[in-house]
């Protein structure tokens, strides 16, 4: 390896090892599952039934051979392994290169004998292998579980492919855009953009032939386990090709520290909301949560959409209703029960939004950009709670616009769910967001370096937690530790208010100790 | 404590700062009054930046104390409605532009004269309509200096504030802090530059691996002034020791059979006419540091 490569290495080490473990381990233990849960044919059958619903095909893609280990697992995981680990590419590819550039570190690698385009291909490069290995494990994965090896193979190499593109697609937007941040959130754009491409390719007959526009889709072309075609992902091969020769190539005819599409650098000032510092923080928030509302209301809308596609399906075939139970998917008979269902994945999205807002202002503190604010009269604790404060009214606001766009979608479907029902249960997972924003700040206060982490842990891990408990019959006390134990299934029932309650309670302590930890301490940069 | 030191713009006892094994500070005791434009000199990692970040707040002390005015340096809310900060490395938002920042720091801040700052803008020639990620470091700096000038804080710490600076902006610079010290302000300035400390403080204190070596008055400096002088020729040496019995010359060696080395005070003419019966190849005059001058006076090798 050159010098260049191996400082690439470093750089993605952490991410990658997590990835290595998650991405192959989760997989081997569905197809594990698989086994007991589906030890009858008959089961299958009446899942392959359930599995016909457009409802089900949109959000878990079109499953293909459900009579096996490998073929269900793709079907249940491979849209979030794919996914998973293409947010992981682009967003380490944003960061490895624009990231490292914008800081500067750069101009001391390019003193040397290295043209810009070969330090960005080298870095590149590094990350494709990255996709490599974690789609190789996926595929040792699955065969050790016992799934077929020709499956298995494909799988692996489509799942690659998918990393692949995304780590191209990112590094590709670092190359246009000088600005890490707004890089990696077209980026990430483009993710959401290619899975909504897949969903509605896979709920619309009409527009099936939108699959061959995302590495989503192709993915699921390629039907792993079932006609293992190669033709999509040779497809995918060469885009993927196209688009780290085009990062490259834009690499080679640009000046360091600039982007190909750098815009003006003078603009009027615009003053609003800057003369204070709860003013100063909403302004700060304002443009990434303008971008996640825009996700997360596409998505809730296509929810929406097929909610009563869903729940008259299901009241018609009342077996599959117990069969989606044991599948993973409790109470989806009604409208009401499905929206709940989905509105509970909603903590994910916001944990994870909260938990990046604080990792933003660590990012900021560690790069000396609030040393200018805190040599104001200006306390690090007033600070931190105006973040939390306004990190939280962002989080309302984005409950509030999935609640929104999903009652807009179940009335131009014509289902029947009312704006306070789709209110109450957005808002009903508001406090494991909360949860997150404030293990976040105990980040910032004792461990400044794992914000994200550790701040998405309570949603993610959480989730993950309670997957885990369901599928080998942990013993329940684990469960209570995830926050989902502790979420009602709204708008089907009332809100656990105990739960929330205790939710809300352990967040304020939280709070109180990483506030206390940032007051102590140094401060970085 | 705080009442006696109200009296002082700056006073810190004992104050300490370890890093894990390193002792970045070792027991700064150091009194900066009103009204005084304070230099404060040392190599790198010798504890300068150190000490403006606790003074600031922004490390905490592992022992001793600091005040601002009398203001304990840890109330930020208290000791901050004194003071202004460059760093000396300005990081700004990148997708601001250099007026928003100026707005924003401008709101936050203890009080500001818009008119002045205004006048501070063009004095710096500074592009307020760019987005500060666009902004050179010396452009990203002259937002943070305009932004310390144009407050009513009493007093400004600046911490290498004109590194990125051209000659021009140099020369702004001192008389922004000419002019702000005639309002009465206190200075608190960091810096490496001989001649921007000669030109606007009244005191300096040196610092060497965390530990205040030396205070003195700008006037002592100026006398304990020399230049060192490299002499190289052909032919037959001058005699050293009667060039060393020359007025003005110092500290004479031989460093090869052709050249040779003495330090200069005062004017250079008498040593100058001596050496004229010499067959001069070359002159080479070099200005010591204000670190090297002190360190020379006061018999402490500089490492």
């Amino acid at each position: 390896m050159t010098t260049i490569a191996r400082l690439a290495a470093r750089l993605i080490r952490r991410g990658f090892l997590i990835m290595l473990i998650l991405v192959p381990g989760l997989s081997a233990m569905v197809v594990a599952q698989y086994r007991y849960t589906f030890s009858d044919p008959a089961d299958v059958r009446s899942l392959q039934m359930l599995a016909q619903n457009p409802a089900i095909r949109v959000m878990f893609g079109v499953p293909m051979a459900l009579d096996s280990a490998g073929g269900f697992t793709v079907w249940r995981t491979g849209a979030f392994a794919a996914a998973a680990l293409g947010s992981w590419a682009l967003l380490t590819a944003t960061r490895i290169t624009r990231g490292e550039e914008q800081s500067g570190r750069w101009a001391l690698l390019l003193i040397g004998r290295l043209r810009l385009s070969s330090v960005v291909a080298q870095h590149l490069l590094v990350l494709l292998g990255a996709q490599l290995l974690v789609g190789g494990a996926l595929t040792v994965a699955f065969i050790g579980a016992g799934a077929g090896a020709r499956g298995a193979l494909i799988y692996g190499t489509g799942v690659t492919l998918v990393g692949t593109f995304f780590a191209a697609v990112g590094t590709l937007c670092a190359q246009l855009i000088e600005e890490r941040r707004l890089a990696s959130g077209i980026a990430a754009a483009v993710l959401a953009l290619a899975l909504v491409l897949r969903m509605v390719a896979d709920g619309v007959d009409r527009l099936t032939w939108l699959a061959w526009l995302t590495p989503f889709g192709l993915l699921a072309e390629a039907e792993p386990y079932a006609a293992n075609r190669l033709s999509p992902l040779a497809v995918l091969a060469v885009v993927v090709s196209a688009v780290v020769g085009f990062a490259v190539l834009t690499a080679a005819s640009r000046d360091l520290g600039s982007g190909l599409l750098t815009g003006s650098g003078t603009r009027p000032g615009r003053f609003g909301l800057l003369r204070s510092v709860p003013g100063f923080a909403i302004r700060r928030v304002l443009p990434s949560t303008f971008g996640w509302a825009v996700g997360l209301c596409t998505y809730f809308l296509i929810i929406g959409l097929l909610a009563r596609s869903l729940a008259e399906f299901l009241l018609a075939n009342p077996r599959f209703t117990d069969l989606a139970a044991q599948a993973g998917f409790a109470g989806l008979a009604t409208v009401q029960g499905y929206v709940a269902a989905l509105f509970a994945l909603l903590a994910i999205p916001l944990g994870v939004f909260a938990a990046s807002r604080l990792s933003h202002d660590a990012a900021d503190e560690a790069d000396g950009r609030l040393a200018a604010l805190f040599s104001r009269p200006l306390t690090r604790s007033r600070w931190a709670l105006v973040q939390i404060a306004v990190t939280t009214a962002a989080v309302v606001g984005l409950a509030i616009a999935a609640g929104i766009a999903t009652t807009t979608g179940t009335a131009l479907a014509g289902a029947n769910l009312r704006l306070t029902e789709a209110l109450a249960g957005a808002l009903n997972v508001v406090p494991v967001a909360v949860l997150c924003l404030s293990a976040a700040q105990v980040a910032i206060g004792w461990v400044p370096h794992a914000v994200l982490a550790l701040g998405a842990a309570p949603a993610v891990g959480g989730f993950l937690l309670t997957v885990l408990v369901d599928t080998f019959d942990w013993p329940n006390w684990l469960a209570q530790l995830s926050p989902f134990a502790h979420l009602a299934s709204v708008p089907t029932t009332g809100p656990d208010w105990a739960g929330a309650a205790g939710m809300m309670g352990v967040s304020a302590l939280l709070a109180g100790l990483g506030i206390a930890g940032f007051v102590r301490r140094d401060l970085r940069g | 404590m705080p009442s006696l030191a109200a009296r002082h713009a700056i006073q810190t006892i004992k104050l300490t700062k370890r890093f894990g094994q390193t002792l970045a500070l070792d027991q700064l005791d150091l009194t900066v009054e009103p009204g005084e434009v304070f230099g404060f000199l040392g190599p790198n990692g010798a504890g300068k930046s150190t000490t403006i970040r606790l003074l600031l707040g922004h490390l905490r002390p592992t022992a001793g104390q600091a005040w601002i005015f009398g203001d304990a340096a840890a109330d930020a809310t208290a000791a901050h409605r004194h003071l202004a900060y460059v760093p000396a490395d300005v990081a700004l938002w990148p997708r601001l532009t250099g007026a928003e920042t100026l707005e924003v720091l401008a709101d936050l801040g203890p009080g500001i004269d818009r008119p002045y700052r205004d006048e501070l803008v063009q004095r710096f020639e500074l592009e307020i309509d760019r987005r500060c990620g666009t902004y050179s470091t010396g452009n990203r700096q002259k937002v943070a200096l305009v932004a310390a000038f144009a407050t009513s804080a009493q007093l400004l710490i600046f911490d290498e504030p004109t590194a990125g600076l051209d000659p021009i902006m140099e020369q702004q610079f001192r008389e922004c802090v000419a002019a702000a010290v005639a309002r009465g302000r206190t200075v608190l300035l960091s810096s490496h530059h001989l001649a921007e400390v000669e030109a606007v403080c009244q005191r300096v204190g040196i610092l060497r691996d965390g530990r205040l070596v030396e205070v003195a008055e700008l006037s002592d400096l100026r006398r304990l002034r020399f230049t060192e002088m490299q002499v190289s020729f052909r032919g037959a040496s001058p005699d050293l020791e009667q060039l060393s019995g020359v007025p003005g010359v110092n500290n004479v060696r031989a460093l090869s059979p052709s050249r040779l080395s003495l330090t200069l005070t005062g004017s250079p003419a008498p040593a100058l006419r001596f050496l004229a019966s010499t067959e001069v190849l070359a002159l080479d005059v070099r200005e010591p540091s204000l670190e090297e001058i002190f360190l020379e006076y006061y018999g402490q090798p500089v490492s």
